[in-house]
């Protein structure tokens, strides 16, 4: 018996420790509680009512909200423009990261060590990602147009070819987007490829050079290996931003010809806001976020396997 | 080590100048390719309307007017003064309610303890996976309910959510010493103080490299600002470009005038806080790693 009020005055003196510790770090919840808010406000419940809003046939003039359950997700599976645009977006990240990533790959290899002006190549190549996308696309209307464009400008000056319809054709114009795009975007990649590459241990370097290893294989087998940890925030994060590209189509293309360069966010930008579909562009936003989440969990696996050694 | 010594060190500055070359030969196209573009905006925002069409590219404007400039700035249509303003106040007060509440949570996440810290972390890196195409219909019709699209507070909020800011400043909040903050604790100073005065002078650069980030993105943003904003009066810059260059005004000249007003600012800028602006963007960009 006393050593059981010892043992529960011991766990109330406890429980009074533990509330006193709880007090004293209840005001710390005032630090994260601004962020917070706007976190759950326009975040988290955005989640969760954009999965609600996806099951009702909405329509924004409506006062009462039509419940249909999955309705919204067969249309999809037989949406023929939902799976072209799909297709075009994969197409379209498929090629601007693989040239983002080479050629930022490239570049820093180059301007890795100070050379003169190298600094000033540095600045230069970021310089484009400073412009807003509305500047890109005004630009790029004009760098691929048929008539007076300045790509078909060089090649019929100074090459003596032909005007091209780049943006006229079904299969060219999904790789001039990327083009323009990297244009754009290859900076931040290659930033980032430098910072990465000043992070490899400069004796790694010079053991290669004294075993005889050439510049080649030196990239190869010290240069590509120690990167990969970069490599993967690189892609994945390219990934991402890739996917949801709109601005680039929506400028420059106006989704054409046809539907051949219409992005599945121009899709889901024009479903709501142009035709007021938004439970239908609920749906069309939660299979994007799915693909995206599945492809993304199975990048990180794949390159993460190739990253321990 | 020995061939700093045998060789002169001429030899060795030849090699550097030879290397030199060497790059600029291989980056010279990229470089073009990279110029020319933007030259020729430049250039067409000072050509006049009757020449934009000119094949081959008259590349000098002949002769160089102001015309597309002053078209602009007398169409009532096109309120680009407004738009310029709008863009300035959505940049730097997002911007700065972005640093202040990223700076207080990562804070609170690297140097203090409460219960649920780590779950309500991990909530924030899942956000991460999220792609913002789930989330913008749902924000809209909220701020539709709210009645606040055509207001800078549809910029402003949704922009307060973003995370990627609070992984930046707790990283470097880890790293100011814990001593520092226990004198403070002895001398009676409060939590609040101890942040404000003592912990975050100490983190002065990662707030630059996150203020230059998030400046950047709200000023180059165009899909939510289209999305939230529609009357002409309350557009940003890249909304304007697209009213510009869409819609009734296909005059060529007026979109490049109108891109050289939107790009000038922040190139210039750039060019002068070019190390800081660098420095910032690869910090503040890696820090969602």
């Amino acid at each position: 018996m006393a050593t059981s009020t010892l043992s529960s005055s011991r766990t109330a003196a406890a429980q009074n420790q533990r509330w006193k510790r709880l007090r004293k770090q209840l005001p710390n919840y005032l630090f994260i509680l601004p962020h917070f808010f706007f976190f759950s406000v326009f975040l988290l419940y955005p989640i969760f009512r954009g999965l609600q809003i996806s099951l009702y046939d909405w329509k924004i003039m409506l006062k009462d909200q039509a419940f249909i359950g999955l309705a919204n997700y067969q249309a999809l599976l037989q949406d023929k423009i939902f799976w072209q645009t799909l297709s075009n977006t994969a197409y379209f990240t498929a090629l601007t990261v693989v040239m983002n990533v080479l050629l930022a790959l490239f570049v820093a290899t180059g301007l890795k060590h100070p050379f003169i002006g190298s600094n000033f190549l540095r600045v230069l190549f970021y310089a484009p990602g400073i412009l807003s996308v509305s500047v890109l696309g005004i630009i790029g209307i004009r760098v691929w147009d048929t008539q007076i464009g300045i790509l078909n400008y060089f090649i019929t000056t100074m090459l003596g070819g032909p005007r091209i319809a780049w943006l006229g054709n079904p299969d060219m114009v999904i790789p001039a987007l990327a083009v323009t795009t990297v244009w754009w975007t290859f900076g931040f990649p290659m930033l980032v490829f430098i910072a990465g590459m000043h992070n490899i241990p400069e004796p790694l370097y010079e053991a290669a050079k004294i075993d005889g290893a050439g510049p080649l294989q030196t990239f190869r087998h010290i240069t590509l290996p120690l990167l990969m940890p970069t490599m993967l925030f690189v892609v994945v994060t390219q990934f991402i931003a890739h996917m949801q590209v709109f601005a680039q189509p929506y400028i420059i293309t106006g989704g054409g010809p046809g539907n051949a360069s219409r992005s599945a966010t121009m899709y889901l930008y024009e479903t709501a806001w142009k035709f007021f579909r938004f439970g239908y562009a609920s749906s069309i936003s939660v299979v994007l976020a799915l693909i995206m989440i599945v492809v993304t969990v199975i990048l990180f696996t794949l390159m993460r396997r190739r990253t321990e050694y | 080590m020995n061939q700093t010594i045998v060789y002169p060190e001429r030899r060795r500055l030849g090699r550097y100048v030879a290397r030199s070359l060497f790059l600029w030969l291989c980056f010279l196209p990229l470089a073009l390719i990279v110029v020319v573009p933007v030259l020729y905006m430049i250039s067409m925002a000072f050509t006049l309307e009757a020449n934009q069409m000119k094949f081959p590219i008259e590349w000098i404007p002949n002769p160089p007017t102001l015309s597309n400039f002053q078209k602009i700035f007398v169409d009532p249509q096109l309120p680009i003064v407004r738009w310029f303003i709008n863009s300035l106040l959505v940049a730097t007060v997002g911007t700065a309610i972005i640093v202040f509440l990223s700076s207080l949570s990562g804070y609170a996440f690297a140097r203090l303890e409460f219960p649920g810290k780590g779950f309500l972390f991990s909530l924030l890196i899942f956000s991460l996976m999220i792609p913002s195409a789930v989330t913008l219909i749902p924000a809209f019709l909220l701020l539709r309910d709210l009645k606040l699209l055509n207001t800078y507070h549809a910029i402003w909020w949704p922009a307060a959510a973003s995370v990627t800011g609070i992984f930046l400043m707790r990283q470097h909040f880890f790293s100011i010493p814990g001593e520092l903050e226990d004198a403070a604790r002895v001398d009676g100073a409060s939590r609040f103080r101890i942040y404000w005065q003592i912990c975050l002078p100490l983190v002065r650069g990662a707030m630059v490299a996150l203020f230059i980030f998030a400046f950047l993105g709200l000023w180059n943003d165009l899909f939510w600002p289209l999305i939230v904003l529609s009357e002409r009066a309350a557009l940003t810059l890249p909304v304007g470009l697209l009213v510009i260059q869409q819609g009734s005004y296909i005059q060529r000249g007026l979109a490049f005038a109108g891109a050289f007003i939107a790009s000038m600012p922040v190139l210039i800028f750039y060019a002068i806080f070019q190390r800081k602006i660098i420095a910032g963007i690869v910090t503040a960009g890696l820090a969602g790693r």
